[in-house]
């Protein structure tokens, strides 16, 4: 009797024991595939939205992103415009050498409240990002004149690793939605070029009420 | 004379067997009765009574109070949102925003948006980028018409002391100004897996996962047993223990079914990745709100989306990799 239940007791286990061919392998495989793998298995070429990111922002004028070595299409929001008193060359006829040349006193009345902050005297100054001859242009180092609209040109030559994040999407913010065309904000609508640190501020909120939920505490 | 009395007595009270009948006003009105049967038809009357004062049929009620019964007489015997008819949906739809006009004099668009085609939305954090402002904490509670009195929040923001990130450790109701030295912040917020375990431990399926990936909750099927709230490991989901409480003014009209319509004491509700805003293209109002960029939201099927980008080449990270909720929410640094 004993013998018997043994037996079927060993049976169950050898027949339970089995290992499912296929099913569960391939399955076992699958969660074993890179994200990368799976994303681009899933991957859809051609995708048609329903919405563009252009009806949230219909008055915002853009200009595409000149990133000749690069695969990227973005567009970021037009500058000139939004500078009051842009060209420059309206009121300034003399180069800036020879504006700075003329002395604390005259420099006091134009742009007094702009303290350059930005690295220090030994990297900067009006001259390093400014062309002296053309004050409606920015230079690069090697004094090739850069658009106002494209001024993101000049602070990717500095800060190559957040101007290759930015170009990609995972620096700046996007303006819109998050459906093509993308429109970033370019580096100096949120960071004023001449003392570009964030202050430090106080949080949006107070949490005054601790949620019962909260696990902690 | 005894004799008489006592027949009189008697034959009052409906036992005497002297086979005198009494009159129809003696047997309805003066009938006697015991306490049992007094108790039984006094219950029945008031029980009918106070149902047709209720009731759409009530004769006293106004016009709005009857339509308003007659809408939740409906909405009471309709199913699970996953197995409606279009039909259906719009039907209980329309009957949402009728309610909503009765009870509160105002409008509100309650839209039942289906996902849209090739489309899986992923979310991405820059841990660098984040500087614990809690803007977004703000534009999430306005937007999804959390409760007030409880503070309900979707989004935690997470202030880790540099070296290490023990959640246990953290501090999540800091007050002071940010960022705070030798610290750095994170947010957690529903991540939207793409294996849920609170879908898997529902007892009545009434939180399942979309077709873009959204996990999201029918907040007239949930029970409010919490099960879900106990499977999640991330701390994703909110209870309404009480009504929640919008202020009028404050109240987010353009509503989605499934996502930011006014809830009801006793269920579940979390992060719907702004189910109302991003089926219509727009980025949550989290990612809209952030002003350093911290948060990147795209379509995870398009190659040429940010969010694919970011994970083609910054060093990302999920929380709690090892459980295999596979979500769709990824950390990076600068």
């Amino acid at each position: 009797m004993k013998l018997v239940v043994l037996l079927i007791m060993i049976t169950g286990l050898v027949v339970s024991c089995n290992n499912k061919p296929n099913e569960s392998e391939e399955e076992h495989h699958g969660g074993h595939q890179t994200l990368q793998k799976k994303l681009e298995a899933m991957s859809v070429d051609s995708i048609s939205y329903d919405v563009s990111t252009e009806e949230f922002f219909k008055d915002l004028k853009k200009v595409l992103a000149e990133v000749p070595d690069t695969e990227f299409e973005f567009y970021v929001p037009e500058r000139s415009s939004m500078i009051k008193s842009f060209p420059c060359s309206n009121c300034h006829s003399k180069s800036l050498d020879e504006l700075q040349k003329l002395g604390e006193e005259e420099m006091k009345k134009a742009h007094w409240n702009i303290k350059l902050k930005h690295a220090d005297a030994d990297v900067m100054e009006c001259a390093t990002c400014h062309n002296e001859n053309n004050l409606d242009e920015l230079k690069t180092i090697t004094n090739k004149g850069i658009s106002i609209n494209h001024s993101y040109q000049l602070c990717g030559q500095c800060h190559s690793t957040q101007y290759k994040d930015w170009q990609g999407g995972a620096h700046g913010k996007r303006l819109g939605g998050w459906t093509p065309p993308r429109v970033v904000n370019s580096c100096v609508n949120c960071h004023d070029p001449h003392s570009p640190a964030f202050e430090s501020k106080w949080p949006a909120r107070l949490n005054t009420v601790k949620l019962k939920q909260q696990s902690s505490d | 004379m005894n004799n008489e009395i006592d027949k009189n007595e008697s034959c009052r009270s409906g036992n005497c067997g002297c086979g005198k009948k009494e009159d129809g006003f003696d047997q309805t009105l003066n009938k006697t009765t015991d306490r049992r049967n007094m108790l039984k038809s006094l219950t029945a009357g008031l029980l009918t009574g106070a149902g047709l004062l209720n009731s759409s049929c009530s004769v006293t009620a106004s016009d709005n109070k009857k339509e308003k019964k007659e809408l939740e007489w409906e909405e009471y015997f309709k199913g699970n949102y996953q197995v409606m008819t279009d039909k259906e949906k719009e039907d209980t739809v329309k009957r949402l925003e009728r309610l909503y006009e009765l009870n509160n004099g105002t409008h509100a668009n309650i839209s039942s948006q289906e996902a849209q085609k090739d489309v899986l939305y992923g979310y991405a954090f820059n841990i660098s980028k984040c500087q614990g402002y809690m803007d977004c904490v703000n534009a999430c509670v306005q937007e999804n018409n959390q409760d007030r009195d409880s503070q309900m929040q979707y989004i935690r923001i997470h202030e880790h002391e540099n070296g290490q990130m023990n959640f246990e450790l953290a501090e999540d109701d800091y007050y002071h100004e940010v960022p705070a030295q030798g610290h750095f912040y994170m947010g957690t917020q529903c991540f939207h897996c793409e294996n849920p375990p609170c879908v898997e431990v529902c007892p009545v399926k009434a939180t399942w996962k979309e077709k873009d990936g959204i996990v999201v909750i029918d907040y007239d099927w949930c029970i409010g047993c919490r099960y879900c709230m106990a499977a999640c490991p991330y701390d994703g989901r909110r209870f309404n223990w009480a009504t929640p409480q919008v202020p009028e003014e404050e109240v987010n009209e353009d509503q989605h079914y499934l996502g930011n319509r006014l809830r009801k004491k006793g269920v579940m509700e979390k992060c719907t990745f702004c189910i109302q805003r991003s089926r219509s293209g727009k980025n949550p109002a989290c990612v809209e709100a952030c002003p350093t960029g911290a948060r990147i939201f795209g379509n995870l099927l398009d190659p040429n989306s940010d969010i694919r980008w970011v994970l083609a080449n910054k060093k990302v990270f999920r929380l709690k990799e090892d459980l295999g909720t596979e979500p769709k929410f990824w950390y990076f640094m600068d």
